[in-house]
């Protein structure tokens, strides 16, 4: 069951006025991996997430999410769709004028039948799985760290148990403590709770740390794809120089070894 | 089979229970769920899962499952026959399951606490403006010191906005509202054949006391707020701490313009209004009155003494001057998020509007005491 995709994407092309974005890229994910987009500032990482989840409309091409045909569908397919998947926008998006927990139930009490005695404890619920402190939930949005913000956010795109979670910049503004405690989350979310996770990233630690896949999209395309091993190896100057601190850094680690 | 026994049943073999679960376990189903698991009867004593049957279990329903199961006494002693990933999602959930019953929600106070509570709120935001006034005078001072520091760019953007895109809308209002008292007025003065008395009760009315008040209020509402949400958005975004840190005063470069702007804008909104006021009435005296355009335009200048004409344009410098300093010093106290600047714009657009109203009645009690 794991083998088929879950999110295909079929020559996708995007135009702003005259500058091409994407010029027919093109990746399919399969269910239970944890997938990351990378790619240089410009190469239309967040805009490829938008028209994967249906908010923008790309110029040509094809999305399928979960076996629907995002920009075919009708109205009803999309809403149901919606409720498959959660995302994750870059600074968390939360309602400011309500509070950690209510910005969970929100989709809750919109689109679930929760017994009124099991709102509470599954909002709790979420929240733990997202790996916040149940002090958080009292707290308005305003208040939270932004790392807490991000994780507030996971929670509320959790809660209407999606099987695909999509993540902008998840550890972007992060230290690297809290940043690698998010990583294990998600490889919990993914491991234990069965998602499929695509993930767009600058973050070299989460590439090498948990991601199955890497995505490279570069002057439109996708330039390589397949497992960060890989991936480092493709001959192109953006990777190499992308890649450059890593390969110094196990450099300088297996000079001190020997 | 009933309903319930689609997702559990139980079965007892001497001192050990059984649950059974089978079908589909998800978060669209979970009131069923609950139901069934409420109508399992399980007993307060160690129970045995078996999810043989189990097509899907999502944290949900695990979630369900362990609350009834804690709420009936019992305990899960062993998982019979799961899928790994089912194992999976009841760890995850058991691992992360709460005994806090009690939901802390926001606190609810009594109507005296309330009361309390806005009465202190009332006079930190007076203490707020008052001492927004004071860094404002002393700007300004700066700027009557050293004029070099004045922005003119700003300023002369700010007046375009306050002032000239504000014409269309108060010719419009004062207009009708010229139009309406005429009117009005006529219907009772034609009884005692005094028309041409109108006149002068219109434009006494209009200068002095309807075209400030209803311009104050149309700028209130269209660059009070634009202020508001203008400096909150800046200070959201950090920009406000960028001209700080840049070594340049917000002040000078936000609120003085704004200040200025809008203390020259006002009482020339005024006369425009006291103009299209005057000339509504106008319009209308001709067909309803009897009163000609040549005979009104010299019952005007005879009988519209000029000191009420500069007393309207003097309360528009005040209530300009009020509207500015409410609407800056509401934006430059958004709270960090985008909620407080709705909060904010509306509050500006509401204190703008009574120190308006509250300003003009003490002008008129001053004007009539110093016999103007």
């Amino acid at each position: 069951m794991n083998a088929a995709p879950v999110i295909e994407v079929d020559s996708i092309v995007t135009r702003f006025g005259a500058q091409t974005v994407h010029d027919g890229v093109s990746f399919s994910v399969p269910g239970g991996q944890i997938a990351a987009i990378i790619g240089g500032s410009g190469s239309g990482k967040s805009v490829l997430v938008r028209e994967i989840i249906g908010l923008l409309r790309p110029a040509a091409g094809r999305v399928r999410l979960l076996g629907t045909d995002v920009w075919n569908a009708s109205e009803e397919e999309l809403s149901a769709l919606r409720r498959r998947f959660g995302m994750m926008f870059q600074d968390g998006a939360l309602f400011s004028s309500l509070t950690v927990a209510q910005n969970v139930a929100t989709p809750l009490i919109e689109h679930a039948d929760v017994p009124p005695h099991l709102l509470g404890p599954l909002v709790r619920l979420r929240i733990a799985l997202a790996g916040l402190p149940l002090e958080a939930a009292v707290k308005m949005p305003s208040e939270l760290s932004g790392g807490m913000r991000k994780r507030a956010a996971v929670a509320r795109a959790l809660a209407l148990e999606p099987a695909v979670l999509l993540l902008d910049e998840p550890t972007s503004g992060l230290d690297p403590i809290t940043a690698r405690a998010f990583d294990k989350m998600l490889r919990f979310l993914c491991n234990d709770l069965g998602l499929t996770i695509l993930l767009v990233t600058h973050d070299l630690e989460t590439l090498f740390g948990i991601v199955d896949r890497v995505i490279v999209l570069s002057q439109g395309k996708v330039i390589a794809d397949g497992p960060v091993k890989e991936v480092r190896r493709v001959d192109d100057p953006w990777l190499q120089s992308y890649f450059h601190v890593r390969t110094i850094l196990e450099g300088a680690t297996n000079n001190h070894g020997t | 089979m009933s309903a319930s026994a689609r997702y559990c049943w139980l079965e007892r073999a001497g001192e050990q229970a059984t649950l059974f679960l089978s079908g589909t376990w998800h978060l669209p189903r979970i009131a069923e769920i609950d139901a069934a698991l409420a109508g399992a009867g399980m007993p307060a004593s160690p129970l045995t899962l078996d999810g043989a049957a189990l097509t899907t279990l999502d944290t949900a329903a695990a979630l369900a499952l362990l609350r009834r199961i804690a709420g009936a006494g019992a305990s899960i002693e062993r998982l019979a026959n799961f899928n790994v990933s089912h194992v999976r999602v009841i760890e995850a959930v058991r691992a992360r399951v709460d005994d806090a019953a009690v939901e802390a929600g926001p606190r609810h106070h009594g109507p005296l606490a309330v009361l309390g509570m806005h009465a202190i709120e009332f006079r930190g935001l007076m203490e707020g403006h008052l001492n927004f006034f004071g860094r404002s005078a002393a700007a300004l001072g700066e700027v009557a010191l050293r004029p070099r520091v004045l922005r003119l760019k700003e300023l002369a953007a700010q007046f375009q906005h306050v002032c000239i895109e504000a014409i269309p809308v108060v010719v419009l209002a004062t207009f009708l509202i010229g139009v309406v008292l005429t009117y009005l007025f006529g219907m009772q003065a034609e009884k005692y054949g005094a028309n041409i008395f109108v006149v002068d009760g219109v434009a006494i009315g209009t200068c002095r006391e309807l075209s400030p008040i209803i311009v104050a209020v149309i700028v209130a509402g269209r660059s009070g707020a634009a202020f508001t949400a203008q400096l909150g958005t800046m200070l959201l975004t950090e920009e406000i701490d960028a001209i700080r840190t840049l070594g340049l005063s917000p002040m000078q470069v936000l609120v003085i313009p704004r200040f200025l702007a809008l203390v020259v804008a006002l009482p020339l909104l005024v006369f425009v209004g006291d103009v299209s006021g005057l000339a509504g009435a106008m319009t209308v005296a001709n067909p309803l009155l009897d009163i000609t355009p040549t005979t009104f335009v010299e019952r005007v200048h005879s009988e519209l003494p000029v000191n009420h004409v500069i007393i309207g344009l003097v309360k528009a410098a005040v209530f300009a001057a009020f509207i500015a300093m409410i609407g800056c010093r509401m934006g430059m106290t958004v709270s960090r998020d985008s909620r407080s600047i709705g909060i904010n714009t509306t509050s500006t657009v509401v204190q703008c509007i009574v120190s308006v109203i509250l300003l003009d009645a003490f002008f008129a009690i001053l004007f009539q005491e110093l016999g103007y």
